[in-house]
């Protein structure tokens, strides 16, 4: 069981979302939130379904951002001083470097590297993307995306704590017309002879529905045991409404565009593990004539949040800042960043 | 408001010193010390002989306590959290300010505070008598009040709690001379235990650019006596001021160099002999006028290296202040920002 809530923190399922050790705390935990490596890159999902004009079902997009427009909305944890530096070396290469000065946890400094192209439908569809991260304590970040024909993409993960790898994981996808099925083996060892299989299914029902599955199957040498867990997912061109339910726990999001301006977002998560269950309202503001976007948060938690983001033209610059309030424990954590170029 | 003197601006409380301790002077935080009074003007004698002229030229030397305090200024202030402030002018006598300080190590506070400021004028920005308080959200309470007696002498008396326990009284009386400044404070007096604190200050100018003096602390408990002096060197020069502090207790340099009109660079050395240690610290300011910026930096020789940026985000009346302090001997990190509204 520890295998698979080890794993699942970085999957983004709904085991994961209350089995991250550092979930329950959120935002004040000590660890260093672990990049979100489930999430593909956004460029990666087709247009938003409901721009489909030919008459078809359009493609449900990948398991793993049915909730992504709700999550959007919510402000990220920011804690401490963080500079990042983004440079472009050319149209394939883009390098970051991060550091980041913290008062919770180790201040750390990563190198973050990038190839891959930068448009969709460019004519080179072989090239690989490949994301790297190194880290100044030695934790190492890799990520390859293949697109193996038009229809199947090839994921491959590798992430390490220090020198320990934490995540090894290969996953295949196939997009068809109306469907979308992927399959993921996820730490494989073959000394422990333990792994854990997830299996994806999303199918485009009628022109804003989509239903779909998920099974996760896990092995251990002393345990074995299957997950099912269904999900559904309503768009209409102002709203999204969606739905996982399964026996490890439910979570359910709604993302409502009020206007070019505000977004707001609602989520619900349940998870029968912990027994414990979390209900957040976050809005987003943007002002694109003051170049700044405000994101705000509560929590049933009794977590407050906000964080805003400026764009300092002329600078290639973003400033932004942040603070998250714990009533419950009376904490408060505030941070600063700059984001060059 | 723009008629009254820094006492307006919001700033930390002035640190509690427990009644009878031995300090050497009690120390007032920048904007509650007394406004800077110009240098008296030499009196016009008709036929006045040319040595007697240079000899009238010597200019007041200020207040004892600002002898540091221009080399203090330009280190960055260090603040935690999440502060905010509002300002607000209720009438030309009358500034009220709310500030809610969000702490990230100790307790969140939120403090009421309110200036008045009288109708007598003795100088161009000046009017007496100044009442400044604020009283905090746990109960404790900073007042001051300063009034001009006569043309030469001036008062204060300041109170200090801790929720509902006096910490500080003091009251305090200063003369300025042509060409010296002589202050006495009593110090948390109290006449039923027998104790108190007396410090007397006396700063002479000998030159137009060199001032000296020298201040006596008397304190008194029931079962110990003692007294602490320190001599006081200032040189002052066009762009550069030079202080130097010497007694029993430490001694404290400072150098104070204005580069420019954008860079202000100081250079501190402190020395106590009650704590044995010395610390020596480097700091600058640098003033951005045409973008609305301030940013004050400093490096220490405890491995401190702070900054603060200031920002007026013109044309709303709010000031942006970041600040970051980094302890690289204990891995400590530090960071807040601020808006000041009004």
């Amino acid at each position: 069981m520890d295998l698979i809530r080890k794993h699942c923190a970085h999957m983004g399922s709904v085991l994961a979302l209350s089995s991250n050790p550092g979930h329950q705390n959120w935002p004040f935990s000590k660890d260093p939130l672990p990049s979100r490596w489930d999430a593909h890159p956004a460029h990666w999902d087709r247009p938003p379904r409901w721009e489909r004009r030919d008459g078809r079902l359009p493609n449900p997009g990948s398991f793993h951002s049915l909730h992504r427009s709700c999550k959007d909305v919510f402000p990220h944890q920011i804690e401490g001083v963080k500079m990042i530096i983004n440079k472009t070396l050319s149209s394939f290469f883009k390098v970051s470097h991060t550091l980041h000065l913290s008062a919770v946890s180790p201040s750390y400094y990563r190198f973050h590297v990038e190839h891959l192209q930068s448009d969709d439908y460019s004519k080179d569809k072989d090239a690989p993307a490949l994301i790297g991260e190194m880290d100044s304590s030695g934790s190492l970040n890799a990520h390859a995306l293949l697109h193996l024909t038009e229809r199947v993409r090839a994921r491959t993960v590798f992430q390490s704590q220090q020198s320990q790898f934490v995540t090894w994981q290969f996953e295949t996808e196939y997009r068809g017309s109306d469907f979308t099925a992927a399959v993921t083996v996820a730490n494989p060892d073959i000394l422990r002879e333990s792994v854990i299989l997830v299996a994806h299914f999303l199918q485009s029902v009628s022109s804003g529905l989509v239903l779909g599955g998920e099974l996760v199957y896990h092995r251990g040498r002393a345990e074995e045991g299957g997950i099912l867990t269904l999900a559904g997912q309503y768009s209409r061109p102002n709203w999204v409404a969606t739905l996982n339910a399964g026996k490890g726990g439910a979570h359910a999001s709604y993302y409502h565009r009020a206007n070019k301006q505000i977004q707001v977002g609602v989520e619900f998560e349940a998870s029968t593990r912990t027994q414990e269950t979390t209900t957040s309202f976050g809005y987003q503001m943007e002002l694109p004539e003051a170049n700044m976007v405000f994101r705000g948060m509560i929590n049933s938690r009794c977590i407050i949040g906000g964080v805003l983001e400026k764009r300092l033209t002329p600078l290639p610059a973003t400033l932004i800042m942040g603070a998250f309030v714990n009533h419950r424990g009376d904490k408060l954590q505030v941070g600063l960043g700059v984001n060059v170029g | 408001m723009g008629s009254v003197l820094a006492a307006s601006s919001p700033s930390p409380p002035p640190p509690p010193s427990a009644a009878g301790s031995a300090s050497p002077g009690v120390t007032m935080p920048p904007g509650f010390g007394m406004p800077p009074v110009p240098p008296a003007a030499p009196p016009t004698g008709s036929g006045a002989g040319k040595e007697q002229r240079a000899e009238n030229l010597l200019p007041n030397p200020g207040a004892f306590d600002e002898c540091h305090r221009k080399c203090k200024e330009v280190f960055p202030m260090q603040m935690e959290g999440v502060r905010l402030v509002v300002n607000k002018g209720l009438s030309n006598h009358f500034q009220v300010n709310h500030s809610l300080l969000l702490s990230t190590t100790g307790d969140s506070s939120y403090r009421f505070g309110a200036t008045f400021v009288g109708s007598k004028q003795t100088g161009p920005a000046e009017f007496f008598p100044v009442m400044v308080g604020d009283m905090d959200n746990s109960g404790s309470l900073n007042s001051q009040i300063i009034h001009q007696i006569s043309s030469r002498i001036r008062s204060k008396v300041a109170f200090q709690t801790q929720q509902q326990k006096f910490v500080n009284w003091q009251g305090d009386a200063e003369f300025r001379g042509e060409d010296f400044t002589a202050m006495v404070t009593f110090g948390n007096p109290d006449v039923l235990a027998g104790s108190g604190i007396i410090i007397t200050h006396y700063l002479q100018s000998i030159t137009p650019s060199l001032a000296l003096g020298g201040e006596l602390v008397y304190h008194r408990r029931p079962g110990e006596e003692g007294s602490v002096l320190s001599l006081v060197g200032r040189y002052t020069a066009s762009d550069f001021i030079a202080t130097l502090t010497l007694g029993s207790a430490g001694a404290h340099a400072s150098y104070y160099h204005k580069a420019n009109e954008q860079l202000q660079v100081g250079v501190e050395f402190e020395a106590s002999s009650r704590m044995q240690d010395t610390s020596a610290s480097f700091g600058y300011q640098l003033d951005v006028p045409k973008a609305n910026l301030q940013f004050k930096g400093s490096v220490d020789s405890n491995w401190v290296v702070g900054a603060t940026l200031e920002k007026k985000l013109l044309p709303l009346p709010l000031s942006l202040v970041l600040c970051a302090f980094l302890n690289h001997q204990k891995n400590k990190f530090q960071c807040g920002f601020g808006i000041t509204i009004g």
